[in-house]
């Protein structure tokens, strides 16, 4: 079922699984920060976070021996996609939930009643 | 808020200023600031045993001062939940709470037994093998330590909280938060109940137990804080309760749907069967999800708000908390928790690094936070922002309780490192091996590491203290008033 | 309002809230009874307590890629043959005195606990304790006056935790037990004590 981490591999292990976290991230950082912002030009940055997130991936996949099973490399490549859309995704909640941002100020919060 | 006749009142400490709940919120709250420097002390003295064995040995083991160190962490975290959920009693519910006389009283019982608790684990110690030990001693299980006598008074002191809480709401109003809050309380002290029984089988045993730990701590602690969180924001911030409870259900769906089955990353090597490998594997993928929807949210509302707040060292401890829910929970937790490398991992520093930076970031910020925001309004709703006199303490003890954490954590993280490695890898964990590794140079060094860092974050609580003592005790401005927040 | 969609509304987040809990609890239910099942004292995983009457080893298997726990010929824990009641009770002792002594705040036990002390899930395979004829009453003796043993460079010690000798033998049948969990190949690369005959 699982194929150990070679003692050589350890700090590669332990490296690429922090910059998938770090990368992953970064890459929503930017993201958002483009989009907030409106500054198209860092968008970019954003993706080219999101390559080293890729490469992050593929690294520990390839020393944890992840793509020694059908599983863990669906895992693997579920796992790309979700990370590359999870930041648009919730973007696209962020812009929805505050719709209605300036819309009505009678339903702001209920603690001028407290 | 601020009515006209408190103006004289600025800055000082006048129970008056706060609500019923409140007033027995601040007791809780200085109950658990006590535990912490509790926790501090007696991880400091387990510290110095790493680096000096016959320190107090033979008269306050390793064992007794660990075990002090950490169940003094998780009660007085819980004294922090419990009073900041009383705390926001009133304001979300919009009547004085249920039963508050009743909720009083259990106070006292409860820290009462918390007491008698930890003056048996310090003079007694341990018991003769048997069952009267585990009623009345210790019962000998990491975290949840407390002899079968105190876990049933502490079921009922919690049954009267939860009375005071759902009765309240019920009696009141129930907002997002306030359900939220209930079912999760609901919850909380359920899992409580799966660690109270005895089994001679070890692996029952730990399955149940990590229940009670990971789905408290991973589970339904994170949507606390989130209740917790999103209170915090109307506050500070003055963020629309429309979209930050919208957001708490978010929250809510993303964690538990991560976090009820990322028990399975626990269930690798304790006798339970391999297709944990799957599940404690996937979920793990999935367990950052909700770091980066907390990531993209949070610059989406900087952005929105510029970050204008009413209570600035409040503000500064939910920011903190947000980075060290990432790091300690997110860059950390995932670094060591796949089963290929895991193999090697578990139950060495490693852990006790995530362990450190994890409770730290995502819980001891944010009960933080709630002292400032109780002091805030103790003292008559008095100014927390930009200008506040005295601010260095605040900021100073911030700093110096991140770097010492910091600084322990990396010192951890370098000694599990090589301890992996040498005792797990190489010499295959016998007890030679884990006494080769305990003696390797890198793992020496990190221990000393960790008691000079130790002793830095010792001295930033001593500075949160002092502050909190202080903190707006000379300001005579009234708070920014949440109306001016939203034309920011 | 009418400008929110389903998709960012309230309520859509609130069931979905709902029904992400309840069903990641339900799936938790059935897999905690499966598990309940292989994990049962006595099933293929963890073996019934009568085990300790029996050799335990720790053998890589190939097949499974890991060490797996080996019931091997009949070798009577401290050479007395006990019934399946008998075993449980003395286990059961065993366990209650690990929890009683608090061992689990310096040691781990299936890699759970705290980590100034050694792992002790295979520790009955342990070559510290020299041959396998001396290792039992080794094991009994450490345990009652462990603090005269300085058995590492660093002056680590194990305080005297006031056992008695019944409750030392019940631990080492304890220990013994646990060395026979099917634990996943954890401790990774272990190196037992020698069993031939």
């Amino acid at each position: 079922m699982i194929e150990p981490v070679a003692l050589k591999d350890f700090f590669l292990t332990f490296f690429s699984a922090a910059m998938v976290i770090m990368a992953g991230a970064l890459y929503a950082l930017l993201f958002a920060y483009s989009r907030v912002r409106a500054r198209p030009r860092l968008m970019p940055l954003a993706y080219a976070a999101y390559i080293c997130l890729v490469a992050s991936v593929l690294v520990l996949a390839t020393v944890a021996n992840l793509f020694a099973t059908g599983f863990w490399t669906i895992i693997v490549a579920l796992m790309l996609v979700g990370y590359l859309l999870a930041p648009h995704a919730i973007w696209h909640l962020c812009v929805g939930t505050h719709a209605h941002e300036h819309a009505d100020e009678e339903s702001r919060s209920f603690r001028q009643q407290s | 808020m601020a009515a006209p006749g408190t103006v004289a009142k600025l800055g000082k400490l006048d129970l008056a200023n706060l609500n019923g709940g409140q007033k027995l919120a601040v007791k809780y709250f200085t109950v658990a600031l006590i535990l912490f420097g509790a926790q501090i002390l007696f991880g400091l003295l387990a510290g110095i045993q790493y680096l000096k064995p016959d320190f107090l040995f033979g008269v306050m083991d390793f064992s007794v001062n660990r075990m002090v160190h950490i169940n003094a962490m998780v009660v007085w975290l819980l004294f922090g939940f419990i009073g900041s959920v009383y705390w926001l009693l009133e304001d979300e519910a919009g009547i004085p709470v249920v039963g508050l006389g009743l909720g009083n009283v259990i106070f006292w019982i409860f820290t009462l037994a918390v007491a008698v608790v930890v003056v048996v684990y310090l003079l007694i110690q341990v018991g003769p093998g048997n069952h009267s030990t585990r009623w009345l001693i210790i019962e000998g299980r990491e975290y949840i330590e407390a002899p079968r006598w105190a876990d049933i008074g502490i079921v009922v002191c919690v049954l009267a909280f939860f009375y005071n809480v759902a009765a309240t709401f019920t009696k009141g109003r129930y907002t997002g938060v306030g359900g939220v809050l209930v079912l999760d309380l609901i919850a909380l002290f359920g899992l409580y109940l799966a660690g109270m029984f005895y089994t001679p089988n070890i692996s029952i045993d730990q399955y149940w137990w990590w229940w009670v730990i990971h789905l408290w701590v991973e589970a339904t602690w994170e949507v606390l804080v989130g209740c917790l969180m999103a209170y915090g924001l109307m506050q500070t911030l003055g963020v629309r309760r429309k979209i930050v409870e919208t957001w708490l259900y978010i929250e809510v769906a993303l964690m538990f749907g991560s976090g009820i089955l990322g028990l399975g990353h626990h269930y690798f090597w304790i006798g339970t069967p391999e297709y944990w490998f799957t599940i404690g594997g996937f979920f793990s993928a999935l367990e950052p999800i909700p770091l980066v929807a907390m990531v993209v949210h949070s610059v989406f509302d900087a952005g929105a708000h510029k970050m204008k707040n009413t209570n600035h060292p409040a503000l500064g401890w939910i920011i903190v908390h947000a980075f060290g829910n990432f790091f300690g929970a997110g860059v950390w937790g995932f670094m060591h928790t796949l089963p290929q490398i895991n193999l090697y991992t578990h139950g060495t520093q490693w852990t006790a690094s995530h362990g450190h930076l994890a409770f730290f970031g995502a819980y001891v910020t944010i009960v933080i936070a709630f002292f400032y925001l109780g002091l805030q309004k103790w003292r008559g709703n008095v100014w927390m922002s930009g200008g506040l006199i005295g601010a260095w303490k605040w900021k100073w003890a911030m700093v110096l309780l991140n770097v010492g954490m910091i600084g322990m954590v990396m010192a951890m993280l370098i000694s599990g490192y090589e301890q992996s490695q040498i005792e797990r890898a190489i010499e295959g964990s016998t007890w030679s091996g884990y006494f080769i590794a305990q003696s390797h140079p890198w793992f020496v060094q990190g221990n000393w590491w960790r008691q000079v860092f130790g002793c830095v974050f010792a001295t930033g609580f001593v500075l949160l203290v002092w502050d909190l003592l202080t903190i707006g005790r000379d300001e005579k401005r009234p708070a920014i008033a949440h109306g001016e927040l939203a034309t920011a | 309002m009418s400008d929110i969609q389903w998709w960012s509304s309230e309520s859509f987040w609130r069931k979905t809230a709902i029904w992400v809990t309840a069903g990641s609890f339900v799936v938790l239910i059935f897999l905690t009874l499966h598990s309940m099942s292989e994990i049962w004292a006595g099933s293929k995983r963890v073996p019934a307590y009568s085990v300790i009457n029996h050799r335990i080893d720790y053998v890589f298997d190939e097949k499974r890629n890991f060490q797996v726990p080996v019931i091997g010929v009949e070798e009577p824990l401290f050479g007395k043959k006990l019934t399946e009641e008998e075993a449980e009770a003395l286990v059961s002792r065993g366990k209650l005195t690990v929890q009683a002594k608090n061992c689990m705040n310096c040691h781990t036990l299936l890699g759970n606990g705290a980590y100034y002390a050694p792992d002790l899930t295979k520790s009955w395979l342990d070559p510290w304790w020299g041959s396998k004829e001396v290792r039992e009453q080794q094991m009994v003796e450490f345990l009652m006056s462990p603090q005269d043993r300085v058995h590492n460079g660093l002056g680590r010690r194990m305080p005297n935790l006031g056992i008695t000798e019944e409750e030392a033998r019940a631990t080492v049948a304890f220990l013994k037990w646990m060395a026979s969990i099917d634990t996943n190949g954890f401790p990774y690369n272990f190196k037992p004590i020698k069993q031939e005959n």
